[in-house]
């Protein structure tokens, strides 16, 4: 899905490119979907497809921050927020509300990548500010997608393990569930760089669901088979939490392990005085996409497609995330700080 | 002919009495969606408005059929636990043969011979083997969502614009089709096989000895409800212009929770399709009265909860009363 997604996105700024190239004669650069009739103070729309994960009520959390913010700038006067309780179906009956509404933005994390895009098409005719991050749709009928890269995601955690290694090594490789787009794009992603190392010889591969009851036993069982492991290059955070319990459980040494910012995976990256290396899905994303819809809202010119960088954390910077971890759910996510010098920054790259 | 006059007279005074009585267990629950409507209409006035009109009966429109197509069933003593896998399979069909070489028109058929098929085939299974609806279903709906995969592993295909445009577009055709599909229930309910299955459904055996076509009653009713739903996820594949292989998966258990709502039994042979399709009208309704009450996602859940409590346990309270 996200695959798709970012091909899509791709040949939408190419798409982009030749369009501003030939409308250069348009006196407003606004933004696709825009058409400047919409004032300040703005109503939001947050369709979210499911509230009840831990990630989304955290990213619910930075968007009703962010919009607090907007609020007392005089840009927003409400948010409405939909949970489609993981129904598409549902999700595209709820923005055709929020269209009858007739709210200023919607922001959204789409359920199906391709189920909303003619209810997408029919807001975007309106007028309407559309945000999609996350989740991405097939469409180019919103103003802007918001996502970080999935194979770079896969890539990046590759090359840390293999540097962790120096190049030689046995690992063991933890994936998501086989067939879901973040799991199989991640894998994808670090494919190359393991075919260009020989060395790193991979002893086992698993797929389980990014939960930590299912990894640690699917690692405790490879463990037996396996009694010399050099790195456990795992593309979950959840399953890296199961990796490390796996291996304490059974008295083993820790190795070198890739990961994610679940606040349980830290804890015990700590504790356990690990090597390791993790990134995350930003849940600022949720608030970085409010703000993008007031800004395209206002007439500034936004890109199609922002790319956010993954932030890192690594041995060098785990104890400040430790340190804000008081602040963040037990079983929630310490995502990177954030403010409003980096969202303009995101929105200035193009 | 006095006679004949005589006879049609009493017999639509009969009819009436019967309707009468059929809507007693569902008249609380008329009085509920409609006080849903009076509700949406005022706070959505644009509701009144053809294109208003048309995309609300297309949000509900899928629901409808599915809370047929397991209304049907539960008449007879069965369920289904296919029905969403059915719908997906319904879309992702629909969405890679419209615009390739079959058209839309091939397309159509191929969507109504694989919901009639894979109908007749559970039936056949459930009635002829004798083995538990619950069980055969849930397998079945292993195979039918893999099928849907297979089709279609990633959301794409597409429908003809002409097609979406017409059928979820600014006008009410949905509704439409509606109408239509519900008339034909009603001349399905007067051919021999539609008589057989309330019978078939309450009593079997004294039905059968009746000389009632039981087994013939519950495989076409398995094969219509194939087709309802294989057809309601043609017309979900319209209304997205694309297929998606999991699209379908809710639909499953809120068409049981629409036909639960709308008073069918899970015994077999009570209940009425206006009852189904007046519970699924009221789900739909709910999303949409929800948003604009500006209710929050927690509060919707506990909303949605205590109106379906509500509507299922008053009629039994005013039974019991009685």
């Amino acid at each position: 899905m996200k695959k798709t997604s970012l091909f899509a996105s791709a040949s939408l700024l190419g798409l982009g490119l030749v369009m501003s190239a030939a409308g250069i004669s348009q006196a407003d650069a606004a933004a696709n979907c825009i058409k400047g009739d919409r004032k300040a103070p703005y109503t939001l729309g947050w369709a979210n497809i499911y509230s009840v994960p831990t990630w989304m009520k955290q990213t619910q959390g930075t968007i009703e921050a962010e919009v607090e913010q907007l609020k007392k700038e005089g840009l927003v006067d409400k948010l409405v927020v939909t949970d489609a309780q993981g129904d598409s179906n549902v999700q595209i009956q709820q923005i055709q509300s929020m269209i009858d509404a007739d709210v200023d933005a919607i922001i959204l994390i789409a359920g199906s990548s391709t189920a909303p895009a003619r209810v997408l098409a029919d807001a975007c005719a309106k007028g309407i500010a559309i945000i999609n991050f996350d989740s991405l749709v097939d469409s180019n009928d919103v103003t802007a997608k918001v996502n970080t890269d999935s194979a770079q995601w896969g890539e990046q955690a590759t090359k840390f393990m293999i540097d962790a290694l120096g190049g030689k090594g046995k690992i063991l490789i933890l994936n998501g569930p086989a067939g879901v787009s973040v799991s199989d794009d991640r894998r994808a992603g670090g494919e190359a760089l393991l075919k260009a190392n020989p060395d790193i010889q991979i002893l086992a591969e698993t797929n389980t669901a990014y939960n930590v009851a299912p990894a640690q036993e699917a690692v405790t069982s490879l463990l037996f088979a396996n009694p010399e492991i050099d790195g456990i290059l795992s593309f979950g955070g959840a399953l890296s939490a199961g990796a490390v319990l796996a291996l304490d459980k059974q008295g083993r040494e820790q190795v070198p392990i890739t990961g994610e910012n679940a606040r349980q995976f830290l804890e015990l990256w700590k504790e356990k005085g690990l090597k390791s290396w993790a990134t995350m899905q930003p849940n600022w994303l949720g608030a970085f996409a409010a703000y993008t819809a007031v800004q395209a809202l206002e007439g500034k010119d936004v890109p199609a497609f922002v790319k956010v960088p993954l932030p890192i954390i690594d041995n060098s910077n785990i104890d400040e995330y430790l340190a804000r971890a008081k602040d963040f759910p037990a079983d929630g996510y310490i995502y990177s700080p954030y403010d409003r010098e980096l969202f303009a920054k995101l929105l200035a790259q193009q | 002919m006095s006679d004949t006059s005589l006879a049609s007279q009493s017999g639509t005074a009969l009819y009436l009495a019967i309707q009468r009585k059929r809507n007693i267990g569902v008249r609380s629950l008329f009085l509920v969606v409609l006080a849903f409507l009076v509700a949406y209409g005022v706070l959505f006035p644009g509701l009144f408005t053809a294109t208003g009109f048309a995309k609300f009966t297309q949000s509900w429109f899928p629901l409808a059929l599915v809370a047929m197509a397991q209304a049907i069933l539960m008449l007879t003593g069965g369920i289904s636990l296919a029905i969403g896998a059915l719908v997906s399979l319904g879309a992702v069909v629909a969405a890679t043969t419209m615009t390739g070489p079959l058209g839309v028109t091939g397309g159509t058929l191929l969507v109504c011979v694989v919901g009639l098929g894979i109908g007749a085939a559970t039936g056949l299974i459930v009635v002829k083997l004798r083995l538990p609806a619950i069980v055969v279903t849930l397998a079945g709906s292993f195979i039918i969502a893999g099928a849907a995969l297979l089709v279609l592993p990633r959301p794409g295909g597409a429908i003809p614009d002409w097609l979406s445009n017409s059928l979820a577009g600014n006008t009410p055709a949905a509704f439409g089709v509606l109408v239509v599909i519900v008339l034909a229930w009603k001349l399905y309910l007067a051919t021999p096989l539609g008589l057989s299955l309330y019978a078939a459904g309450e009593h079997p055996v004294g039905a059968y000895r009746s000389g009632v076509p039981v087994d013939a009653a519950r495989i076409a009713a398995y094969a219509i409800s194939g087709l309802l739903c294989t057809g309601a996820g043609l017309f979900v594949a319209a209304q997205t212009g694309s297929g998606d292989p999991i699209i379908g998966n809710s639909f499953t258990l809120n068409s049981i929770a629409a036909a639960v709502l709308g008073g069918i039994g899970f015994l077999g042979g009570q209940g009425t399709m206006r009852g189904a399709l007046a519970g699924s009208l009221l789900l739909s309704l709910m999303i949409s009265v929800m948003f604009f009450l500006g209710f929050t996602p927690v509060a919707q859940y506990v909303a949605q909860g205590l109106i379906i409590i509500g509507a299922v346990a008053l009629p039994q309270f005013r039974m019991r009363a009685k």
